[in-house]
């Protein structure tokens, strides 16, 4: 069996502060796209998340201020959603699937091993601010089982070893 | 014709009503949770299901409207088990904390739970465990309690539209909080505990401390701090108001009420209320006995009058008199005194406003019922941020604008942000030029009525700046100017929303004109704000200098005759001296003495400073107050007033509307025109009163406006303009209206710096709000909003101490950075001990006789060092 893996867009870039021209201009778009304001709620989000790792206080008010809606309504629709991440991340994002499928094939090794090589438990990150680890329920990749996603990169049949060699190759 | 069967009954209706209006209709009560008849039908408790024939599932009666034939079941079997199921889901997290719940005995859970049972759930794992938020200081969130019926966001959002709370999470795991998640940064309207079901939010006001069914009594009446007049009801034990509340089947309010309505009343329980009458000996202010106070007024006026003449005697009177208090003091004044020196605050722009209106339009032009301006097509706003200075009236505004009603703004939007489709921010004097502007481009656009020739002489006749030179002055582009005139000229039958800030200032009478020209293009119905609720009532009462308590103009001499024949007394002849005027008399010495009931000249009025130099050239001041103001210290006799609630009287509001206040508790003191009537009668003039519906009947008899009321008769709320008189017929002068010159405006303005103005506040109002430990609560101290770029210029930050300066003085005030204003205008409060008052100018506009509250030309520094701001003012209680 062989490690799967297919990459996601663009990497996450973090430690970001002032909003880059390049988000305005996306957000601007967005909004531009629908005609009602809040349905260009959740992809602003996701967009803000792509940029910053997470959705600080001050992110979900920039949102509400860029798009005209409340800000009480970000943070409702933020908070509903369990993909939005609300505290700090580290640089890398591993969310590492449990759900049955990858359950039976063997996850709980890979948990293990992020336990004990990372010091790295569920929703926690680490020390150095290298990695944070999210558990996920069923990614919709059961055939790939375990396995699981780091920052926008998907990987399947993990093992022990094939673990360790790619978060090797996130710094 | 819809026919429906309800529980065996049948009944008819028009129009599809919900089932559970129908089974109302019917006399049959459905219980409920998330439906309040305020808000708008949810369905999300499922509480009210009921059985409807040939509909397998049951249905939710507070969102299911009635079709013709249907056959509705609202207690079969299956209902109540439904509902029984319901309530005990809603028991497995609710933690029946019922012994220390402020909510207990007016909680629908607890009485649905009494009802229905079962008192606890089957459910054996914990229950959710949240602690309580007490980060706010005045409204306390128990996330325990919450049932999540969502009754506070929906009215947060769609009511109040301050959109301030909302749900975090999903699931069990949601609750309701703002945007923070600990304190509030809202307009604390507390509409939002009012219509939880539960205790999950509730007021800090009376924490621990009401319990229902221990109240005393419930008093209708009618809110002291603005001129919308809302109603309440005021809950009161041990001689006490515990709490003030609205009722949705009462008054023009429906149900709502503001901060000032809904906190503000624990300013009749402030420690330092005055409660015994003071005197001035040896410099010093001691407690004296009535008789003393009374006896001391009477000689030292005397005196007065027999030295310098009756006209060196003068009185104010505060926008918080009731009618009877006003009444008596004109009645006073011209009969015991001799003299028409007597205004009132409502004299600086509230009065001049309506009378240039009524003088120029036709008489009742402002009187036009607030719930009209949610169905007007178009609204103008200038002057004033209505949601802060009559946030009842304000809400209208906001749903009209959620029902896509055009409103336009010029000044600082304030809580009308997200609701105007364009705001424009400028100085006053770009203000007068902005308007002739749009006057002139509407006039093109509409065509004139041919109603009024003298109006539409001026219209015609004066030279706007050229469209260039106005958008240069006011920071706007042409097209934004065209735009707007264009957007104006569509409205058929717009709201024109006036505040006293384009009253107050150089070029307040040309403002009025271009108003007053726009209103008539536009065929406008005109709101003029009112920042007190008995502004209207004290000018109808004929506290003007040169009107009589019958509405008309004294200087009119049948009409001065009829008013003395009715009265028994003898009226001058002359106009007296307006407030401004007044205050200038006693600057230069004419004024000898001065009566001021319940107004606080040293907070009120602009130049602070300045009017601390009038009150220490009075020879003798009498302050007549519920508590010891600034104006107060320089009394020689200081007498203790009653608040609202501690007597019976009626209040006039903005629309005209006449509503009865009464008594709800006994106050420490003497109603206002007893007092008044125990000083006439040292002159020989009894005044015999027994009571104020006494004085009521006297005014029904002397006013042409209030004729054939009665004190009873208006107690129903619904006695308004033009009540039984119908509109006075006496003639519209509009000589004296000259044709605006715009030019020199522009030429003299000399508005190149910074120009302060002032920010009318949300959660204060004049002197009452500054005796209201909750109001303070939530705004401790004065602050400068100041734009983006002046901000970033001065490298300011939130909360940073800005150094304000003019020539007349300078304070320090906290900054509040906000992204609207332009770098050349920032806002101020007024404030006690350090608002923007004690750094404007005395300047008089001499035609509104209006006092300016803005100043141009200001200097703003950075302050480094931290400023302790709030003295104590207890310390300054002198004597007593
Ligand atoms: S107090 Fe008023 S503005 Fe504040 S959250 Fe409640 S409803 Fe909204
Ligand atoms: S706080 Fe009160 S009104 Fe708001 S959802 Fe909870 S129970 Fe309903
Ligand atoms: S809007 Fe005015 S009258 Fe109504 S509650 Fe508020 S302050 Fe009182
Ligand atoms: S259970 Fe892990 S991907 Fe489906
Ligand atoms: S009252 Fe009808 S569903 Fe809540």
């Amino acid at each position: 069996m062989r490690e799967i893996s297919i990459t996601g867009g663009e990497p996450l870039t973090r430690k970001k502060t002032a909003l880059s021209n390049k988000i305005l201009r996306e957000l601007n778009d967005l909004k531009r796209k629908y005609d009602n304001e809040r349905f260009s709620l959740l992809p602003a989000l996701y967009l803000f998340q792509r940029e910053y790792g997470w959705l600080s206080a001050e992110a979900l008010e920039k949102v509400g201020e860029i798009l005209g809606v409340p800000k009480t309504t970000v943070k409702s629709v933020s908070t509903f959603y369990a993909m939005f991440r609300h505290k700090p991340m580290g640089r890398h994002l591993i969310q590492l699937c449990t759900n049955v499928s990858c359950m039976i094939m063997g996850c709980e090794r890979l948990t293990d091993i992020l336990k004990t090589r990372y010091g790295l438990g569920p929703n926690a990150t680490t020390h150095d601010g290298r990695f944070s680890f999210l558990v996920m329920e069923c990614i919709g990749v059961c055939d790939i089982a375990p396995a699981m996603v780091v920052d926008t990169d998907l990987y399947g049949n993990l093992t022990e070893d094939s673990l360790i060699g790619i978060l090797e190759r996130y710094e | 014709m819809i026919t429906i069967t309800i529980d065996g009954k049948k009944i008819s209706f028009e129009r599809p009503v919900t089932i559970l209006d129908a089974a109302r209709a019917a006399g049959i009560h459905i219980p409920t949770l998330c439906h309040h008849d305020i808000l708008k039908p949810y369905g999300g408790c499922r509480l009210c299901l009921v059985e409807v024939e040939k509909v397998p599932k049951l249905q939710t009666a507070c969102s299911q409207y009635v079709s013709d034939g249907m056959v509705v079941r609202t207690e079969t079997e299956k209902v109540v088990d439904a509902r029984r199921a319901v309530l005990e889901f809603l028991l497995i997290n609710h933690p029946l904390d019922c012994p220390h719940c402020d909510k207990a005995g007016e909680c629908e859970l607890q009485d649905l739970a009494a009802k229905y049972g079962p008192a606890m759930g089957r459910f054996a794992e914990g229950k959710r465990r949240y602690p309580e938020n007490l980060e706010d200081p005045l409204i306390v969130r128990n996330r325990e309690r919450c049932i999540l019926c969502l009754r506070c966001v929906r009215m947060c959002d769609d009511v109040q539209g301050a959109s301030a709370l909302s749900v975090t999470g999903r699931g069990s795991k949601s609750y309701i909080e703002p945007f923070s998640g600990g304190a509030y940064d809202c307009e604390y309207c507390g509409n939002c505990l009012a219509v939880c079901p539960v205790g999950a939010i509730t007021s800090r006001t009376h924490r621990h401390g009401f319990r229902p069914w221990l109240m005393e009594k419930e008093v209708e009446t009618v809110c002291s701090y603005c001129g919308v007049g809302c109603s309440l009801v005021l809950q009161v034990r041990n001689n006490s108001v515990v709490r003030s509340v609205p009722r949705s089947g009462l008054g023009l309010n429906r149900g709502l009420l503001c901060s000032k309505g809904r906190f503000g009343y624990d300013c009749l329980n402030y420690g330092d209320r005055l409660d015994a009458p003071l005197m001035r000996r040896n410099g010093v202010l001691e407690r004296v006995t009535w008789t003393e106070a009374i006896n001391c007024i009477a000689d030292r006026m005397k005196e007065i009058k027999r030295e310098n003449g009756s006209d060196a005697i003068a009185g104010i009177v505060s926008g918080r008199c009731t009618n009877e208090d006003a009444y008596v003091f004109q009645k006073f004044f011209r009969g015991a005194i001799g003299t028409n020196n007597i205004d009132s605050v409502a004299g600086m722009a509230y009065g001049p406003a309506q009378r240039f209106f009524e003088k120029i339009l036709v008489q009742g032009v402002t009187a036009n019922p607030i719930q009209g301006i949610s169905d007007s097509d178009g609204i103008f706003v200038i002057g004033g941020d209505p949601t802060a200075i009559n946030p009842v009236l304000g809400l209208q505004v906001r749903s009209a604008s959620k029902k896509g009603v055009p409103v336009i703004v010029v000044g600082h939007p304030g809580g009308l942000k997200r609701y105007s489709k364009r705001a424009f921010i400028m100085n006053s004097a770009a203000e007068t030029v902005f308007l002739a502007a749009l006057v002139d481009e509407i006039k093109r656009r509409r065509p004139l009525p041919g109603e009024r020739p003298v109006l539409e002489e001026i219209i015609n006749g004066f030279r706007p700046a050229p469209l260039e030179d106005a958008s240069k002055m006011s920071g706007f582009g042409p097209n934004d100017l065209v735009d707007t005139a264009h957007a104006l000229s569509n409205m058929s039958r717009p709201s024109i929303i006036i505040g006293r800030d384009i009253v107050q200032t150089d070029t307040g009478h040309m403002n009025l004109l271009f108003l007053a020209a726009l209103t008539y293009l536009l065929n406008g119905r005109i709101y003029l704000l009112s920042e007190l609720p008995n502004e209207q009532g004290v000018l109808d009462m004929g506290c003007q200098p040169d009107m009589l308590p019958s509405g008309r103009p004294l200087t009119v001499e049948t009409f001065r005759k009829r008013c003395e024949e009715t009265l028994g007394i003898i009226i001058p002849p002359a106009p007296g001296l307006s407030y401004a005027e007044m205050t200038e008399a006693a600057h230069e010495g004419r004024i000898k003495a001065l009566y001021v009931m319940g107004e606080d000249m040293v907070l009120g009025l602009p130049d602070s400073n300045y009017v601390r130099g009038a009150l220490r050239n009075i020879e003798f001041l009498v302050v007549q107050d519920r508590f010891f103001t600034e104006t107060a210290k320089y009394a020689d006799v200081v007498l203790p007033a009653l608040s609202w609630a501690e007597k019976e009287g009626s209040y006039t509001n903005l629309e005209r509307r006449i509503q009865l206040t009464r008594k709800a508790v006994e106050g420490e003191s003497i109603e206002e025109w007893k007092v008044i009537s125990e000083i006439s009668k040292t002159f020989g003039l009894h005044m015999g009163y027994r009571s104020a519906a006494d004085i009521f009947s006297e005014i029904a008899r002397v006013s042409q406006i209030y004729r054939e009321l009665t004190l009873e008769g208006i107690a129903d709320g619904k006695s308004v303009w033009p009540y039984r008189g119908g509109p006075l017929r006496y003639d519209m002068h509009t000589e004296g209206t000259k044709l605006p010159d715009i030019v020199s405006v522009m030429e003299e303005s000399g508005m190149s710096g910074v120009h302060v103005r002032r920010e009318a506040h949300l959660f204060h109002s004049q002197n009452a709000s500054r005796y209201s430990p909750a109001l303070l609560s939530i705004t401790p101290e004065p602050h400068l909003k100041i734009g983006d770029i002046l901000a970033d210029r001065l490298s300011v930050k939130d909360g940073d101490r800005v150094k304000v300066s003019t020539d007349a003085g300078s304070i320090v005030l906290s900054a509040r950075r906000d992204p609207c204003l332009p770098d050349n205008v920032v806002l101020a409060s007024t404030f006690d001990g350090g608002g923007i008052f004690e750094i404007t100018k005395w300047r008089v506009n001499p035609i509104t006789k209006a006092p300016a509250s803005d100043v141009n030309g200001v200097v703003i520094d950075k302050e480094e060092a931290i400023t302790v701001l709030h003295k104590d003012r207890a310390d300054s209680l002198v004597g007593g």
